[in-house]
């Protein structure tokens, strides 16, 4: 079972059981693979490299969307003008997070530096974002009829699985949140 | 947003909703742009109040008071500036997964009427 984060001396520390360890690590890596931008073959290198898309457009995946939402509500043009300036750095920015936390699945105890607690804070937030869509969670009240589901011996078919995983990230990151917290707290 | 699931011992909920009065000042009238965050049902509350505290450099207090106001109100202007330094929020917010949009500000709409401005202590971080 894996235990709680906690602001220690060593830093943030947690322990994953190696299942736990792997299913992380497979829904970090399904949340990279939606965010890899696809066939890049035509576009123009001077616009890359200075981080450009100018052939981006809104994602039709909601939870894609919920990653990566526009910046100017009910204002389509505005809103794509912002995609085409930022959301190839901000795609790899939540790709970087992605990676760096899963990289640390490589042992049991987790030791997290500070900037090792904020990739694995937005990473997890990504993958929760991810599930929620994929659970259709709309609102409060969807929120709570899926925190119901905490008994694993209940998982009988993808929805209650999904929901049992999206309980079991979103208390990974409440005690991860918590124990950054006290860091702030603490901090000189 | 949502409170904590809180499992086990090891959780603790302390979502302080105390009686803050904002006493921030207005940032300066001729600032033209908000930063506004949308409430949704995934985002932890411990979370989105972290993100306020490490990356405006908020104070707890301030950091739980917005934080309160987008779950209660469905969104809070945040921030203000010019629209160069709000957009660089927006992407910031987004990279946290935080819902968040930038908006010429009107003059009369100021999030249900408390400024959320960062005045004084805007050591941004993170």
């Amino acid at each position: 079972m894996a235990k709680a984060f906690k602001n220690g001396l060593k830093g943030i520390t947690g322990f994953l059981e190696p299942a736990e360890r792997e299913l992380l690590r497979s829904l970090f890596a399904d949340v990279i693979s939606m965010l890899e931008p696809t066939d890049r073959g035509s576009e123009d290198p001077l616009a890359a490299m200075i981080g450009l898309d100018m052939e981006v457009r809104e994602p039709s995946d909601r939870a894609l969307r919920r990653l990566l939402p526009n910046a100017v509500k009910d204002d389509a043009g505005a809103s794509l003008e912002f995609r085409q300036l930022t959301e190839r750095s901000l795609r790899e920015s939540k790709i970087g997070a992605l990676r760096a936390a899963a990289l640390g699945l490589d042992k049991d105890e987790l030791v997290l530096t500070p900037s090792d607690a904020r990739h694995w804070s937005t990473a997890l937030n990504d993958v929760r974002l991810v599930l929620a869509e994929r659970l259709d969670i709309r609102d409060e009240a969807d929120a709570d009829h899926v925190h119901q589901m905490q008994d694993w011996s209940q998982a009988e078919d993808v929805e209650s699985y999904l929901a049992l995983v999206y309980n079991f990230t979103t208390w990974l990151q409440e005690s991860l949140v918590q124990a950054m917290l006290q860091s702030l707290d603490t901090r000189p | 947003m949502t409170l904590s699931v809180a499992l086990g011992p090891d959780t603790q909920e302390s979502i302080q909703t105390g009686t803050a009065v904002s006493t921030d000042t207005l940032t300066a009238p001729d600032v033209p742009w908000n930063l506004v965050i949308w409430n949704d049902p995934v985002n932890l509350m411990s979370y989105v109040s972290y993100v306020f505290q490490s990356y405006f450099g908020y104070s707890e207090t301030k950091a739980n008071k917005l934080m309160l106001e987008v779950h209660r109100k469905g969104r809070s202007i945040v921030a203000h500036g010019s629209k160069e330094q709000v957009e660089q929020h927006a992407v910031a917010m987004h990279g946290f997964g935080l819902w968040a949009t930038v908006e010429k500000a009107t003059g009369g709409d100021s999030g249900g009427g408390k400024r959320g401005g960062p005045g004084k202590g805007k050591g941004k971080r993170g």
